[in-house]
């Protein structure tokens, strides 16, 4: 989830963040009348915490999709390259939705490793499997690592190299790549957190400061052919999801029949045996789809059910989140008067996110939280160079059909939300005033930039 | 800051000094390492710069000043107040969580996130029946919301009502697995004596505090602990370094290396160990575990110094809303310091606190004034989950010996220096004394 959240939270009455009080307790090995531990209150399980998803026809070899799904946000190349990793214990889905039903027909499951020597000797890469199942049956598609992460000309000489090295085939077809890169997302997150007062007035005129510059973050991505999809209609929705293991205090105990051999014979006895990992119970922690839903859209106290949930029931346990966007209401509290967001009834909203634009990416009636891609749709643009504002400015290449590296999610949902389709050219005065990425994205796979090493870090600085 | 200065000094020494609160007065060594594991955060709210709660106060505030009653911006500022007191030890800051998180409840009653917040805070102040009702509460607004489940156990567990604690537990677990939620479930089997479950679960947490360095540092203090108070002092050793790998100079590791050392038997190194954590933040746990090393290094001035500062540290932790009793009451029986007045201590510290940590601390109390029938009473009650604490199994002994049952005395004092031989600086001597 993108700290946007936060920002905007503090104005908005949205609470994206879960701040968690780790516990432990008193250890008994304290023996005392000892509190219970107040541990940290920590931001959530960045590990897991999945930034953006995206999903569009690659320019460079049109016959393919390319997926990606970034996890740990706001990596600070100068403090500890090392401690950014994925973790080892969770699943890291890419979820595909080919016939407009809200659950996943081809998902492709990441696992990760300790990398050994572990990380505190600088070995930063990591051993990953990637899992392809489509509807219902797994097959191991990829073996392979990570490149390490870019700690700096003398420990990571040459990233380049290492970081395409790092590209693998897929045996189902198709290339992947887990590890870290610049983070290719873009906006005034200071701005917005300040009452989303942005710089210039109502921040439509450029001029706003990039907090992603310089960050890094850990992403994983597939490019695969369009053909192994099977789209129904050409359209297939994505969206990423990350689990955890699922543990509970006691035990389970089960009773099993074993063989033991009693005075030379061999008799079945049955013994009980503990398990405590129950079963290979994953619980899913963490999903995203639509860029901003879950920070602006989904209450604080729906927020774990949402990211415990398959976009098919976004439409009975969510609607009114979509149809009555307490960001609409927001923007006219900062600016009253000024945009006049309309803010109920907004059948524009649930169309857009939940079940796709007509004659562009519509999947039919069932209500889901998912990036819509039209696959008949050709690319429109090298890399990096489509119009950033896409569907909003004619460019139906870009958001919100698919989502592209640079497509500037923050202007597009803000203007959408204050009421662009429905004819609000009012809603053309917001904007953070970020347009842009502070670096090139890559012409090819995995296309965002490599991360920025600790050495020649830029992080926060200021957009030209 | 140092600590050896002045007593006049000394209030002025913490505030400034910065003790990290939510810590409690402790005897024992062991007691030392068992307390509130606060810590700062760097990437708290996801905040782009390290450490950054100071400047996101201020913002906050800011933010406030603008619109003082927003009820989100107040729950917020409530729970960065929280992470102030951990980060900086100025228990003052408790008391500015407590004003923000009722002025947002004032103006939104049902805010989910200030009522959890000040279920969170309650914990920090040890007044539990409060947190199970703001935890309670918290559930209520948002049955689905895992981190509300953790402060209802976290309550449940300091009452004594184990079965419903761990229930919350598996319910937080089942509804968001995270570091909470397996370092919740560790301590619970630790409870359960479950030790391979409780190892195994910290090992989850761990892999769950990835990519936050502090909170990979505490997790990885945590199961050092775990190792230790099951006498596994090698394994202790290398997650406390491990823990000075991922964030150097945690001031929690030292505290731990220090009490490695010291079952090592080397103790200026020890001393200098502890000193080095108190120097940096004079948490009431920290100060006692070098008040213990100087006192069985013969250096008694130095510890009396000590008992001051602890002392002093008490008092501010009362002035701002944190109950201490049961704390106070351990420190005072461990040192004999005016038993009848402890034991009394210790009767209303189990009132607020009727755990096993309670029965354990009643019974040593109850114990060390002679009331050893009474005693074995709560005694039984303390280990009546199966935990596995050799200082509860040490009390245990002093018990059964004072009603003259020398050959049941020694074997609890055997169980005791069989789990972990290096319990306590105290007390481990003399149940080695006693077990010959």
């Amino acid at each position: 989830m993108r700290k946007i959240a936060l920002a905007l939270l503090a104005v908005a009455g949205i609470a994206a963040l879960g701040l968690a009080v780790v516990t432990r307790g008193a250890g008994p090995s304290a023996a005392t009348a000892s509190s219970h531990r107040e541990a940290p209150l920590i931001s959530e399980d960045p590990a897991v915490d999945n930034t953006d998803v995206y999903a569009f026809r690659s320019p460079d070899k049109p016959d393919t999709v390319t997926v990606i799904s970034n996890f740990v946000p706001a990596e600070d190349p100068a403090a500890g390259p090392l401690y950014y990793q994925f973790a080892t214990t969770a699943r890291y889905n890419l979820n595909i939705d080919t016939n407009g039903d809200g659950t996943p027909n081809v998902v492709y499951r990441f696992q990760f490793r300790d990398s050994t020597p572990v990380a505190f000797l600088r070995n930063t890469v990591q051993p990953y499997t990637v899992t392809r199942i489509e509807n219902g049956r797994s097959q191991v598609v990829f073996n392979g690592n990570t490149p390490p992460n870019n700690i700096g000309p003398r420990t990571t000489p040459g990233y380049r190299q290492l970081a395409a090295n790092a590209v693998g085939s897929l045996s189902s077809g198709g290339s992947v790549f887990a590890g870290q890169r610049d983070d290719g997302f873009f906006g005034d997150i200071g701005a917005i957190f300040d009452s989303l007062g942005f710089r210039r007035g109502t921040g439509n005129a450029g001029g706003g400061k990039d907090f992603f510059a310089g960050y890094g973050v850990h992403s994983i991505a597939v490019q695969v052919p369009i053909s192994s999809l099977n789209a129904q209609n050409s359209i297939v929705g994505v969206w990423s999801s990350a689990d955890r293991l699922k543990l509970t205090v006691r035990t389970v105990k089960s009773r099993v029949k074993v063989k033991v051999r009693v005075g030379g014979k061999l008799v079945t006895r049955t013994r009980v045996v503990s398990r405590r990992v129950v079963g290979n119970q994953f619980v899913q922690v963490s999903r995203l789809g639509n860029p901003l839903v879950n920070e602006l859209l989904i209450p604080t106290q729906r927020k774990d059910e949402w990211n415990r949930g398959t976009p098919r029931d976004d439409g009975t346990k969510f609607i009114n989140f979509y149809r009555e966007p307490v960001l609409a209401a927001l923007i006219n509290r900062l600016y009253p008067g000024v945009i006049n967001a309309p803010e109920r009834d907004r059948d524009d909203i649930v169309q857009v996110l939940l079940t796709g634009i007509p004659n562009l990416n519509n999947t039919g009636a069932v209500m889901s939280d998912q990036i819509r891609l039209n696959l008949a749709v050709n690319p429109s643009a090298p890399v990096g160079l489509g119009n950033r504002l896409g569907v909003l400015a004619g460019d139906v290449a870009g958001y919100p059909n698919g989502r592209r590296l640079e497509d500037d999610v923050i202007d597009i949902s803000e203007r959408a939300v204050a009421g662009i389709l429905k004819g609000n050219a009012r809603a053309n005065l917001l904007g953070d005033g970020v347009d842009g990425n502070d670096v090139t994205y890559m012409t090819t796979f995995p296309y965002q930039a490599d991360p920025f090493s600790g050495f020649d870090n830029t992080k926060g600085q200021q957009k030209p | 800051m140092r600590t050896r200065i002045a007593i006049g000094g000394l209030a002025a020494a913490i505030i400034a000094g910065a003790v990290l609160l939510g810590g409690v007065l402790a005897g024992s060594r062991e007691t030392a390492s068992a307390r509130s594991t606060a810590a700062t955060v760097p990437n708290l709210f996801g905040d782009f710069s390290a450490g950054n709660t100071a400047s996101l106060v201020l913002q906050l505030q800011s933010g406030l000043r603008a619109r003082p009653n927003e009820a989100k911006t107040n729950a917020l500022l409530g729970l960065a107040y929280q992470q102030r007191a951990r980060e900086t030890g100025d228990p003052s800051y408790y008391a500015k969580s407590d004003g923000v998180l009722r002025r947002a409840l004032r103006t939104e009653p049902s805010n989910l996130l200030a009522t959890s917040a000040l279920g969170s805070l309650a914990l920090s102040r040890h007044r539990f029946r409060e947190a199970l009702a703001l935890g309670r509460r918290a559930v209520a607004l948002s049955p689905s919301t895992a981190r509300s489940h953790g402060v209802v156990g976290d309550a449940l567990v300091e009452l004594g009502r184990y079965d419903e604690a761990f229930a919350a537990f598996d319910r937080m677990s089942t509804l968001r697995p995270s570091l909470s939620a397996y370092a919740r479930i560790s301590y619970a089997r630790e409870l359960l004596g479950d030790f391979v479950g409780a190892v195994q679960a910290m090992r989850l947490a761990l892999d769950a505090a990835v990519a936050q360095p502090e909170a990979l540092a505490w997790t990885h203090v945590q199961l050092g602990k775990l190792f230790f108070g099951h006498g596994r002092v090698r394994a202790a050793d290398r997650e406390f370094r491990l823990a000075l790998a991922v964030f150097p100079g945690y001031v929690y590791a030292y505290d731990q290396l220090a009490q490695v050392e010291a079952a090592r038997g080397n103790l200026r190194r020890s001393i200098a160990l502890e000193r080095r954590a108190v120097d940096v933040v004079p948490l009431p746990q920290f100060v006692t575990a070098l008040r213990d090393l100087y006192d069985v290094t013969g250096r008694k001035r130095q510890a009396r110094r000590q008992d001051a500062l602890i002392g002093t540290i008490q008092r501010l932790l009362a002035a701002n809303g944190v109950k201490t009793d049961l704390e106070i009451a351990l420190f005072d029986v461990d040192h004999a310091v005016r038993l009848p007045q402890a034991l009394e201590l210790a009767r209303t510290g189990y009132r607020d606190r009727p755990s096993i940590d309670g029965d354990d601390v009643l019974a040593w109390a109850l114990a060390r004034n002679g009331r050893c029938v009474d005693a074995l009473h709560f005694s039984k009650r303390a280990l009546r989950l199966g935990t596995l604490d050799a200082t509860k199994f040490f009390h245990r002994g002093m018990i059964e010996r004072c009603l003259g049952d020398g050959a049941e005395a020694k074997m609890w004092f055997r169980r005791a220096l069989s789990l972990n031989p290096h319990f306590s600086v105290l007390w481990a001597p003399v149940a080695r004394r006693y077990s010959a």
